[in-house]
Formats: C-alpha cells, sequence, structure tokens
C-alpha cells in the first residue's frame, strides 16, 4: 500500500490551546477515513491544517512523500487535495455547467488561461462528473438556485472534476433529507479506490454504512484508530463522549 | 433554435448595432462640436468598460479609478504641452511651458532641464511618443504594485474602495501641490495637437473622432473576448468565492491583479484619448466625484454587462449635455442622478443591460415556446 496522506506528530498551538496536539496517521491510497470525535476534538482544524488554511506550528503533513506543510492554498491543492467545506461553498453567480468548467483547469496561470474553448479530454471528465452527480437536469442553473443537496454534489462534483487525490470532506450530510444522505453516500463509496478521502461527518448511521477505518480524535489528540466494530466497542472512546450517551 | 442561441445572436447583434453606429455617426452628423462632444462621451463610455470589468466580473469596486485616468491624460498631455505653440515662444531654442516661467525664481535659465525644480523630469516627453506610452505604461505599474499588495495582504470588498479612494484624492494633492511642474490647480491647458506621421489631429476634425471611435470599438471588443476566455470565468468564480477557487487551485490574487491592472491600462489609455479630443488634462480628473461617477454610469448601465455600462456612460452623459443647457436643469441635475442611482440600486441592480436581457429573455421564452406548443400541438395560452 503507498501512503496517500502522512500526517506526522501534527500540532497547530493557538496561544496556548493546542487545538491538534501531536496527531500522528498514515492513510493509504485508495482508503476511506472517518474522522470521528466529540465537539472541539479538532477535526475541523485538522482540514484545515492539511489544506493550508490555519498553518501548523509543528509537525509534517506529506502528500504521496512529498511535503506539503504550510503550504500556500493553491498550492496544496495543485498538489493534490480537494476540500469540501461543511457549508456547501460553489460559485453562486456561476450556472452549475461554469462551476464544474473553473474546476476542471489543467492550468492554473492567468496567462496560460487567456484562451477560449476546452480541450476534448476535460469535457468529458465534466460529462463524467455530471453523470456521477446527476446534475444533467440542473446544468444551466445558476448554482444559488439549486437545493441544498444539489449544492453539495455540485461541490463534490467540482473535487472530482479538480483530480484532486486526496478529497477532505467536512461534514458532507449536514442539513440533508435521508433521501440526499443516501445519494451521498452513493457518491462517495463510488469514489472509494480510486481517490483517497478523510471524512469527518457526526450522522452514525451515515458512518456506518461507509466506514472502513475510523479514527478517533479527543482534544487535539489521537484516542483510537481502527475497524468501526472495535471502535465502537473501545471503552476509552465511550468514555470521550460520555455525557452524550457514547456513540449513537 | 434553442433559447442560448437566441440570446447569444442578440448580444452579439447588440455588439454589431453598437458598433455600427459608433463608426457611422459621422456620416450621419456633420456638426463637428458635436462629434467632438460624442468622442469625449466615448471616452467615458472606455471608463464604464474598466469599472465594469474589475467591478462586475472581478468584484473589485475601485472608486478611485480616476487615478488611473489621471495619469493617463498627465503624462499624453506633458508632450502635446511641449508641442504647443507658446511652448517655443518663451526664449529658448526648446520648448518650455509658459507656466514654468511663471513659477521660475528670478535669474533662472530658460531651459527644461532646470527651470524650475524638477522640471528635468518633463525632458523625455518632447517625444511625443514618449508620452503616449508612458500614459499606459506608467497606469499600469502603479496598478500593478498597488494591486499586488493590496490582493495579496487579502484585502477586499469596501476596504479595496476606501485604499483607492484615498489614493486618488492623495495624488490630486501632490499635483496640486507641484505646480511649478504640473501648473497646479490649473492643470495643462492650450496644448498642442497630435500628430502622427505628419498628420496634425485636430480635434475638431473627424479623424479625431475615428481615433477614438475605433479606439472605443477595440477596447469593447479586447474586454470581452478577456471575460470570455478561461481566465474571465476563473475570475468571475473569484469574485463569487474566493476561497473556493483558491482550493481549486488557483491563486487569486494573481487573478485580480491581472484585471484590476488590465481596468487601470483602459482608464490611462481613455485618458490620453480624452486629453486629444479636450486639449486638457486637470486635477478635477482625481476628484473623487469624477471616479464616483465612473461607478453610476456602470451601474446604470449594467456592471455585469461591458456594454451596457459603456452605453450607461455615453448615455447620462448626453443626456446631462442636453438637461444641463437647460435652465431649468443646470442646478437639479446632480440629484437626478443621484436619484437615477438610488433607483438603479434598490430596483434594478443589473442595470438597463439587466432590463434587456430580461426584456430578451421573455421574447425568447414565447418563440422556443410557441413553436414548442406548436409542434406538439398544445393550445397556446
Amino acid at each position: 500500500m503507498v501512503a496517500a496522506l502522512t500526517i506526522d506528530a501534527l500540532e497547530v498551538d493557538f496561544g496556548g490551546f493546542k487545538a491538534v496536539d501531536g496527531l500522528t496517521t498514515v492513510i493509504d491510497e485508495g482508503e476511506l477515513r472517518v474522522v470521528l470525535g466529540p465537539n472541539g476534538a479538532g477535526k475541523t482544524t485538522l482540514m484545515d491544517l492539511i489544506s493550508g488554511k490555519t498553518g501548523s506550528t509543528g509537525g509534517e503533513v506529506r502528500l504521496f512523500g512529498r511535503d506539503i506543510t504550510n503550504r500556500p492554498e493553491h498550492q496544496i491543492a495543485r498538489a493534490g487535495v480537494g476540500r469540501k467545506f461543511q457549508i456547501p461553498s460553489v460559485f453562486r453567480d456561476l450556472t452549475v455547467h461554469d462551476n464544474l468548467r473553473v474546476a476542471v483547469s489543467q492550468v492554473p496561470g492567468v496567462f496560460r488561461n487567456l484562451r477560449l474553448g476546452m480541450a476534448a479530454a476535460d469535457r468529458a471528465r465534466i460529462e463524467e462528473v455530471i453523470a456521477l452527480t446527476g446534475l444533467e437536469p440542473v446544468l444551466d442553473t445558476v448554482a444559488g438556485d439549486l437545493s441544498h443537496g444539489q449544492m453539495q454534489w455540485l461541490e463534490l462534483g467540482m473535487l472530482i472534476t479538480q483530480q484532486a487525490r486526496v478529497i477532505l470532506l467536512d461534514e458532507p450530510t449536514a442539513g440533508m433529507t435521508q433521501a440526499e444522505t443516501l445519494k451521498t453516500a452513493d457518491i462517495i463509496l463510488s469514489l472509494k479506490g480510486s481517490h483517497t478521502l478523510l471524512v469527518v461527518e457526526h450522522d452514525m448511521a451515515f458512518v456506518r454504512k461507509i466506514a472502513e477505518r475510523v479514527t478517533v480524535m479527543h482534544m487535539g489528540k489521537l484516542l483510537a484508530e481502527g475497524p468501526m466494530a472495535k471502535i465502537e466497542a473501545d471503552p476509552a472512546v465511550r468514555e470521550a463522549y460520555l455525557g452524550t450517551g457514547g456513540l449513537h | 433554435m434553442t433559447r442560448n442561441t437566441l440570446f447569444r445572436l442578440g448580444d452579439w447583434g447588440i455588439y454589431a448595432l453598437f458598433i455600427v453606429i459608433v463608426l457611422g455617426l459621422p456620416l450621419m452628423m456633420d456638426d463637428v462640436f458635436w462629434l467632438n462632444r460624442i468622442a469625449k462621451y466615448l471616452v467615458y463610455g472606455m471608463l464604464g468598460i474598466a469599472i465594469a470589468l474589475s467591478w462586475g466580473y472581478a468584484g473589485i469596486l475601485n472608486l478611485g479609478q480616476g487615478l488611473f485616468f489621471g495619469l493617463g491624460a498627465y503624462m499624453v498631455a506633458m508632450s502635446l504641452k511641449l508641442q504647443s505653440y507658446t511652448s517655443m515662444q518663451q526664449g529658448s531654442d526648446r520648448p518650455v511651458p509658459d507656466f514654468m516661467l511663471w513659477n521660475a525664481e528670478p535669474g533662472a535659465p530658460t531651459e527644461l532641464c532646470c527651470i524650475v525644480k524638477g522640471s528635468w523630469l518633463w525632458l523625455p516627453f518632447q517625444a511625443q511618443w514618449f508620452g503616449m506610452v508612458m500614459a499606459i505604461a506608467v497606469p499600469v505599474i502603479v496598478a500593478l504594485i498597488l494591486s499586488s499588495a493590496i490582493f495579496r495582504l487579502r484585502v477586499s470588498g469596501v476596504y479595496v474602495a476606501i485604499i483607492t479612494l484615498a489614493l486618488v484624492l492623495l495624488v490630486r494633492l501632490l499635483i496640486i501641490d507641484a505646480q511649478p511642474v504640473t501648473n497646479g490647480f490649473n492643470g495643462l491647458t492650450d496644448l498642442g495637437w497630435l500628430t502622427v506621421a505628419g498628420i496634425e489631429f485636430d480635434p475638431y476634425m473627424v479623424s479625431t473622432y475615428y481615433i477614438v471611435a475605433v479606439s472605443t470599438c477595440a477596447v469593447l471588443l479586447l474586454t470581452r473576448w478577456l471575460v470570455s476566455t478561461r481566465a474571465g470565468l476563473i475570475l468571475q468564480s473569484t469574485r463569487d468565492d474566493p476561497n473556493r477557487a483558491r482550493y481549486l487551485g488557483y491563486d487569486v490574487a494573481a487573478y485580480q491583479v491581472f484585471f484590476f491592472t488590465v481596468s487601470a491600462g483602459i482608464a490611462g489609455f481613455a485618458g490620453m484619448l480624452y486629453v486629444i479630443a479636450a486639449e486638457f488634462a486637470s486635477p478635477s480628473f482625481l476628484d473623487i466625484t469624477f471616479s464616483i461617477s465612473m461607478v453610476v454610469w456602470a451601474a446604470v448601465g449594467g456592471r455585469s454587462s461591458l456594454i451596457g455600462a459603456a452605453i450607461g456612460a455615453i448615455l447620462i452623459n448626453t443626456i446631462e449635455a442636453t438637461a444641463s443647457e437647460t435652465e431649468m436643469f443646470q442646478e437639479a441635475w446632480k440629484l437626478i442622478i443621484g436619484v437615477i442611482f438610488v433607483l438603479v440600486v434598490l430596483y434594478m441592480p443589473r442595470g438597463l443591460a439587466g432590463l434587456a436581457q430580461d426584456l430578451a429573455g421573455r421574447i425568447a421564452d414565447a418563440r422556443v415556446g410557441g413553436k414548442q406548443r406548436a409542434r406538439t400541438g398544445a393550445p397556446a395560452e
């Protein structure tokens, strides 16, 4: 197995408070990893550190062996990390099709993008993503007019068109109906193998449906890691969740 | 024909119509006084395009566009000043601007190099091409430095507006303060004519109108191409959600800097053309009211439409010229424009262009819908 994402003793210190404190974990290529943890465990901060939104104060993040620690966001993205935010983040004034067109670009520079039209390969990839996400009927709709679920799928679709090798998903089913959650689970499961995924999620039914290996965080530290069944039986995990009645 | 094709045809139709009218105007109108006036309004139209590019497409509200317009204007005015008849009449073999003599210390040599402190800055402007090149180069370089600082630091929204506003005021003060080399409040007047290959371009000649008209059409088509490219699309995405664009791998600041600078270059070019048509450059180009007027023109015409913003600028100025000659409107004109601006912002945020698009959309719907009904045999409503 090739390590897609290596997080090595990662740490961030917000003036004495360590939101992520010496976390180490390795995510293999093609793996789907779920990160669990009570509120304030540092899950979203972990994603901020990987994607470059927040600078770390210690440790390293490596993508396929390449050090990407504390690089600017767009360079980390170009290296192959895609990120979906908790609140859907799409280009609201552009049509769905244009959103995907923005995501598909092979070259990031201004001058190399001073051209009309698109390569055939790019068009083909957009078609694939449209089929996968089922956005065909709303292609010419302005993204701001989409339903909450469609917006989430569009954002997910943009990450796939972007050809992100590692995809970070922050609560991808937040605010979704049950039917939408099921469809999202299907999309995520279909990505497994070809993409490496790191998912933060609270909805346990959803987690059970998609999870293989689970990492549990608590107070910025790694609490437990392993298959879902083992994690649910782990006394330390139950302890951390006490007061919220354990994992449910 | 689908709705989208109809729309695109209509869009290109409006561009074609605009270009035909602008280029054909001298055939219909032989009043050179009005032609010169309209040339100035076309320059304003160009400023509308520059605002639409930065405000509408990039989401950058620049309240100091007059800075770039003014810099462009002054650069070419310096060259034209040295070409004027009076500059040769100051008792030297080489041209010296008349106002420098008025500002000179007693006994100072009547030479451009050293008649007043800093007058050597004028030396290269003896070549007309130098002034014309600088009219674009200086705004572009200033914009490049300014926008690199602003956008690398991720300054956005109203703060950009405040910085640009402050800067245009600052430069205006500097120009007024440097009276010995800029003629201060009075600006540069009594300019010579643009001379290309031995031909003098009298501002009240049809050929001068054509210089402005062709430039305006070229700028319109060039910016239209720019926003249609992938870079233009990516720019719009950075306007909607800069973070998302960053996480797709784009260096957002690079896009903002590029288009801000293009917009400034257009404004500088417009300043140069204005001087050629109006024969003066003045610190009033850097007045806040002028920079804000540009934003009003673009808002009324439609800030997310290049041609809409251009038409808005031309229309408002033409109406203004007519209305302010009527005594009744003279005083009230600024008020009327203010009310129009407020109404547009409140009820027509996409301006005249948005209105036209909605109308075209309805017509297209009716036609496409009608055909579909005819095919399926459904009754018309």
